[in-house]
């Protein structure tokens, strides 16, 4: 597995797919701590399609200054969902299977291997989120007049949690990612097929059957980075997250292990 | 040079066999390949040697039948994967990496050091290239960095399928003598080529497939054995074609009515000299063995043979 790890590694040492990683990651943090400030403080609490913003007691608490983190929770997913796909789509697109199939016998290895070195790339874009989130938000907050003064109260505890609940939520996104990109062999048909899912189909079945709206991975896993809602405790949020992350590397593992290599 | 073969046989199969629903792609084959040496696989195409390959590389599943491979089961592809390499249907890599990077990602991943990789790079000569993006490598070059992903185990066995894909005439003559060299070492070898002449020139082993079906295996001089030699004669009025015809019928020459004789290049002495004896004057004795080409196309057919079957075989089906 350490092999595989240190190849993968490398592999990905690719400035243009690791520079759009990051820096979509780092776009959204910045954006949403700019726009959130503004419309909480304009009274505004809709954030659209993907952003879920907190309440105005909620910025001026302490953790009002990583809020940002849980509010743009579904980009930071539909981001990770995106690189998780294209990195395993590629190894389909550009015949690298077929390499790397016959080196490595295990398929479990491969993907095990392929999970750890995005899982560790996932890290590092949350942690650059969370950075982006404490420098950017209190100079957001300043300019939409909400007040800061909770915030020298956070405990490191808190921002370590805020980050861990994101990275967690990410890596669920990742893992349905990799699977939808092992069964379609595309980067494109995987990417499309989770960002449609979350922006249309999700909140279409929400809104016709609203029971079910909560356990959904949408609503689940923004439950989940913002460390519990209203709607659902954090408890029922890190299961449900589990049983999606499980269940999408148990597929993507499946899939590749069962199929042939005949692209 | 490696050291000696751990199998006498670095390949045997038998029965094995594939089908991809109803298409049989390999049908039951029993094979037993020396180790050592360089093996050409030739048939036309669709006629299973992708398969073949990617069953021994434990990347498709065999239908049925058993194998091994360097004296392993296939099904335990672990006990001789490392001892194995392999370049299958062109080479294959991130075309945003360098060519190193590549191969040092490969290298890791087979957990080999990374002065290996200088070692392959040298071998196929693209030391020096090596550290631009794989994306502005030429059609050749990616051809040797597959050769040089190949060789980063040092095989006992080494599968490349079209090797000289995409070189220029002075990389396919470097890459058949590394070839030579590495077959020379006791390495085997196996070369799947369209290029026929390239076979007859590197291997020493032949194996010939076509709609699955082994048509032939063993050494490739046997198979040229069964080359026709014929001698081409003119004589140097048209009019005495007839007499030059029954005169060397006569001597006991088989003889087409295009004056073809089925003779060897060491009968042309006695073809002159039956001609001069019957008054006639040769202005043409060429001597013409088939080449592998020749052999293969009588074994295998033409594609137009091939599709015409292949419509008969449909036809029968439905």
């Amino acid at each position: 597995m350490v092999h595989v790890l240190r190849s993968e590694l490398l592999r990905l040492r690719r400035p243009s797919l690791i520079g759009s990683w990051l820096g979509l990651t780092g776009m959204f943090a910045v954006l949403i701590n700019t726009a959130m400030f503004q419309f909480v403080a304009d009274g505004q609490t809709e954030g659209g399609p993907g952003a879920t913003f907190p309440t105005l007691d909620e910025l001026i608490a302490p953790t009002g200054l990583v809020a940002g983190l849980g509010a743009a929770a579904t980009f930071f997913g539909v981001v990770t969902l995106a690189f998780w796909a294209m990195t395993a789509a590629t190894d389909y697109q550009t015949g690298l299977i077929r390499l790397l199939a016959s080196t490595e016998p295990s398929r479990w290895r491969l993907l095990g291997g392929k999970t750890l070195a995005l899982a560790l790339w996932t890290a590092a874009a949350t942690l650059l989120a969370l950075v982006l989130c404490v420098l950017v938000a209190p100079i957001a907050a300043e300019g939409a007049g909400v007040s800061t003064d909770a915030w020298r109260d956070i405990a490191a505890g808190d921002i370590g949690l805020a980050w861990l609940h994101l990275y967690a939520a990410c890596l669920v996104w990742g893992a349905v990612g990799l699977a939808l990109a092992t069964i379609t062999r595309s980067a494109a048909v995987a990417i499309s097929v989770g960002v449609g899912y979350v922006l249309v189909v999700e909140a279409v079945v929400s809104a016709i059957v609203s029971d079910l709206g909560d356990w959904l991975p949408g609503s689940t896993l923004t439950a989940l980075a913002q460390g519990g809602t209203a709607e659902v405790s954090f408890g029922a949020a890190a299961a449900l997250g589990l049983f999606y992350g499980v269940g999408g590397l148990l597929t993507a593992g499946i899939v590749q292990r069962r199929r042939d290599v005949t692209d | 040079m490696i050291d000696a073969p751990t199998a006498a046989s670095a390949l045997t199969t038998t029965g094995l066999t594939r089908r991809f629903g109803d298409l049989t792609a390999v049908r039951p084959l029993d094979l037993d390949l020396p180790a050592g040496g360089i093996i050409g696989l030739v048939g036309p195409n669709g006629s299973g040697k992708s398969t073949l390959i990617r069953m021994l590389l434990g990347l498709v599943r065999p239908s049925a039948g058993t194998a091994t491979v360097l004296g392993s089961p296939l099904e335990e592809p672990r006990r001789f994967l490392h001892r194995v390499g392999a370049l299958i249907e062109g080479p294959a890599f991130v075309p945003a990496l360098s060519g190193r990077a590549n191969l040092l990602s490969l290298a890791r991943l087979r957990g080999l050091p990374a002065s290996r990789v200088d070692e392959v790079l040298d071998v196929v000569g693209l030391t020096g290239r090596d550290r631009e993006p794989v994306k502005r490598f030429s059609l050749g070059m990616k051809q040797r960095l597959g050769i040089a992903a190949a060789l980063l185990p040092d095989p006992e066995l080494l599968i490349l399928d079209e090797p000289t894909n995409g070189l220029d005439p002075s990389g396919i003559v470097e890459i058949r003598a590394l070839l030579g060299r590495l077959g020379r070492e006791g390495r085997t070898v196996i070369v799947s080529s369209h290029l026929l002449s390239e076979i007859e020139a590197v291997c020493d082993h032949l194996l010939v497939i076509r709609f699955g079906e082994l048509l032939y295996t063993g050494p490739i001089d046997d198979l040229m054995r069964r080359a026709h030699a014929t001698v081409e004669v003119r004589p140097e009025h048209d009019d005495d074609a007839p007499r030059l015809l029954t005169a060397l019928t006569d001597a006991g020459f088989a003889v087409d009515g295009d004056l073809r004789v089925r003779a060897a290049a060491g009968d042309t002495a006695a073809i002159n000299r039956t001609a001069i004896e019957a008054g006639i004057t040769l202005r043409h004795l060429a001597a013409h063995t088939d080449s592998l080409e020749e052999v293969f196309l009588q074994m295998t057919g033409t594609d137009e043979d091939l599709a015409a079957e292949r419509g008969a075989t449909a036809g029968r089906a439905a």
